[in-house]
């Protein structure tokens, strides 16, 4: 499943720029509409409707990459046992909050635990620590409860239905650490890059720029190591990698930690992205995550990645047609429109479906 | 004592119906078809929807009735059309994915002279025409330990229009699982191919099966709201997972599943909240923690029933309904 971009891929972006070009002429055309009526955003008078797209079009691209970090542990997990794991958000919450917990001067508490407290590590000492603690939490759960349930071969739905429970359990005990209020991780408010008529800021480029990092990391340990094939090879028939002797279940063990750092990592660079986050943000793009991740062809890992893109790109130039607090709308409609026409998804095979 | 007494008030209040009902819906869906809607928050917001406007606007109480289960009706299609003929797990991303767009567009500071936005629709906009039937005088009734309004919001008569409609749903749900129809469903969910090959359009069966429960559950969101108000984001994802704890719960496949599920979650969710207040000191639990507490023991007990007792309480396990 994982195999390398072949023609397909290219043919899928080929596909899929020609899309995008349609999506944006069309916005272009119909731009317009309410969003002007309504002055959704603060416009700076003289601005067209032309540059409000492509400025779209760059908090998109930015947005697609996070998401795409986010979202790759979701396709690696899917890819390796087949689950559609719903408490996928509650792990990018997890980075993010704990990140905050770490790095924050203000006094935070622990649930169970009487008194407050401040620890007040810098911020990327903060982060360092929440990915690799969140990275334990893969296979904590891995150890705990996703191995267990596989060696009982309970069905895959089944564990799918457990995993909403968890997500349900998670997201409530997030709540009760960190109450229902929004953080920030830093208030630094950073600068901005402009060139020309577009900006982006300083904090979402270097984010972006890990983000990349990150996800090139990923890629590479698929393609390039021993432990990457052997990943590939169990996404690929996981009776007849365990046949060649690969252990499927350390291997397994091994995706749910990257899995869970991964997105604990993405969790920390979107919470920098939207200038904070909730005990529900990662519930709140768990969704999207799932376009995304359904959108490039579920289990597919370079599939994340371009319909992370699609996702980011789509939410946010339909904010120029439509009302900002409806973007996301927009990309879950994306999401089924394509599995009407391509239910395998951008960059699937066919005979995975159905 | 009044613990108690709250736990068992919180066995017959009208939401508790409403989650009965959605959940009966759910049963048609899970329990004897196997589809796994995720989406079943979406079909009752819709509904809600559906009869609060049409109310608002002037109709008439059945036709605004009829608009509810229209919507609803609409809404399987479009959910079923491309994905009845995939994978279970793709008709769960999409359903889900459905329900959120239904509850972002509806909460939309856009349609705000239609849905009210983030803020819903008042009560007095759409309760009239119900209220207006109650044979109960217009005053607060006392029976027991128990006093409520005649007829006004959460009152004695919404109480009586929801167990009934409760009953009415499971007399409905009993006739049709045992009848040749509901054979062909149950087929469905044992063995698709099996029943295909024997001539049926499996397709066709498992879209009448959403659409029956959609309508369903889009009348349950009818009663929920009677009970309390028109707001978007109360039918968000945690609804879907309450009714689907409900369901699994009672037991799936089962007649009386449904009821017992949400009798036993909702009094046992208010006796977990009144048991943490009454005993665990404040500086532990604050009262802020309560809530997000028993909703993360609705997570836990989520879990551990489908692993140990995936068949619930009234279940049983030949009948479970997971199959891949």
């Amino acid at each position: 499943m994982f195999t390398r971009p072949d023609t397909r891929f290219y043919k899928a972006a080929g596909l899929l720029l020609i899309a995008a070009a349609a999506f944006v002429i069309a916005t272009l055309v119909l731009g317009g509409g309410p969003a002007e009526a309504e002055t959704v955003e603060p416009v700076a008078a003289g601005t067209s409707t032309a540059t409000l797209v492509i400025q779209n079009v760059i908090n998109g691209l930015a947005f697609g990459v996070l998401l795409a970090l986010a979202a790759v542990g979701l396709s690696l997990i899917f890819g390796t046992t087949g689950l559609s794991n719903f408490a996928h958000g509650e792990q990018v919450t997890f980075g993010a909050l704990l990140t905050f917990f770490l790095s924050t001067n203000e006094q935070v508490t622990i649930p169970l635990v009487p008194g407050s407290f401040s620890i007040g590590l810098p911020l990327w000492l903060a982060a360092i620590i929440a990915v690799i603690v969140s990275g334990f939490t893969g296979w904590l759960q891995d150890k705990m409860l996703w191995g267990p349930l596989r060696k009982r071969r309970v069905a895959v739905l089944q564990q799918m239905v457990v995993s909403i429970g968890l997500s349900l359990a998670l997201l409530n005990l997030l709540q009760w650490w960190m109450g229902a209020s929004r953080h920030r991780l830093t208030n630094a408010s950073g600068g901005r890059v402009t060139f020309g008529d577009f900006y982006i800021g300083t904090q979402t480029l270097m984010s972006v720029a890990i983000a990349a990092i990150a996800l090139t990391g990923v890629a590479l340990f698929l393609l390039k190591t021993r432990l990457g094939r052997a990943t590939r090879a169990i996404s690929d028939n996981p009776a007849l990698a365990a046949a060649s002797g690969i252990r499927v279940d350390s291997i397994i063990r091994l995706v749910w930690v990257m899995s869970a750092a991964l997105a604990g990592l993405g969790g920390i660079l979107l919470a920098l992205f939207d200038n904070g986050a909730g005990f529900d943000s990662g519930a709140r793009i768990l969704l999207l995550m799932f376009a995304a991740v359904t959108l490039g062809g579920l289990g597919q890992a370079f599939g994340a990645l371009v319909g992370a893109l699609v996702v980011g790109v789509v939410s946010e130039v339909s904010t120029v047609v439509i009302a900002p607090d409806m973007r996301y709308a927009s990309a879950l409609a994306i999401l089924i429109i394509v599995l009407l026409v391509r239910p395998q998804g951008i960059l699937g095979r066919k005979e995975r479906v159905g | 004592m009044d613990i108690l007494i709250n736990a068992l008030e919180q066995m017959f209040t009208p939401a508790t119906a409403a989650f009965a009902i959605a959940a009966i819906g759910l049963n048609f869906h899970f329990g004897l078809t196997g589809l796994l809607n995720m989406g079943q928050a979406g079909f009752m917001l819709l509904g809600m929807y559906g009869y609060a406007i049409s109310v608002r606007e002037g109709l008439p109480m059945w036709a605004a009735i009829l608009v509810a289960m229209g919507a609803a009706m609409l809404f399987g299609l479009l959910l079923g059309w491309p994905t009845l003929k995939l994978r279970g797990d793709y008709l769960a991303i999409v359903t889900i994915a459905a329900a959120e767009i239904v509850r972002y567009v509806g909460r939309s500071n856009t349609l705000v002279n239609v849905t009210g936005g983030s803020l819903g629709i008042k009560g007095k906009d759409y309760k009239g025409p119900l209220e207006d039937l109650s044979p109960f005088p217009d005053e607060r009734i006392t029976v027991g330990p128990f006093t409520y309004h005649g007829s006004a919001s959460d009152s004695w008569w919404l109480r009586v229009v929801a167990w009934t409609l409760v009953a009415l749903f499971l007399l409905l749900f009993w006739r049709l699982s045992n009848s040749p129809w509901g054979r062909v469903l149950k087929g469905i969910r044992e063995d698709e191919d099996a029943v295909r090959s024997l001539g049926k359009n499996v397709y066709w069966y498992k879209m009448q099966a959403l659409i029956i429960g959609g309508v369903i559950g889009a009348l349950g969101g009818v009663i929920w709201a009677h009970g309390s108000a028109v707001v978007a984001d109360a039918m968000g994802r945690p609804t879907t997972f309450w009714v689907w704890t409900i369901l699994l719960l009672g037991g799936a496949a089962t007649v009386m599943g449904p009821v017992v599920g949400s009798v036993v979650f909702w009094a046992a969710l208010s006796l977990i909240r009144a048991l943490a207040k009454a005993f665990i000191p404040e500086s532990i639990l604050p009262s802020t923690a309560i809530e997000p507490f028993g909703l993360m023991l609705v997570g836990i007990a989520l879990i551990l029933l489908v692993v140990f007792r995936p068949q619930g309480i009234l279940g049983n396990k030949k009948e479970l309904a997971f199959h891949a």
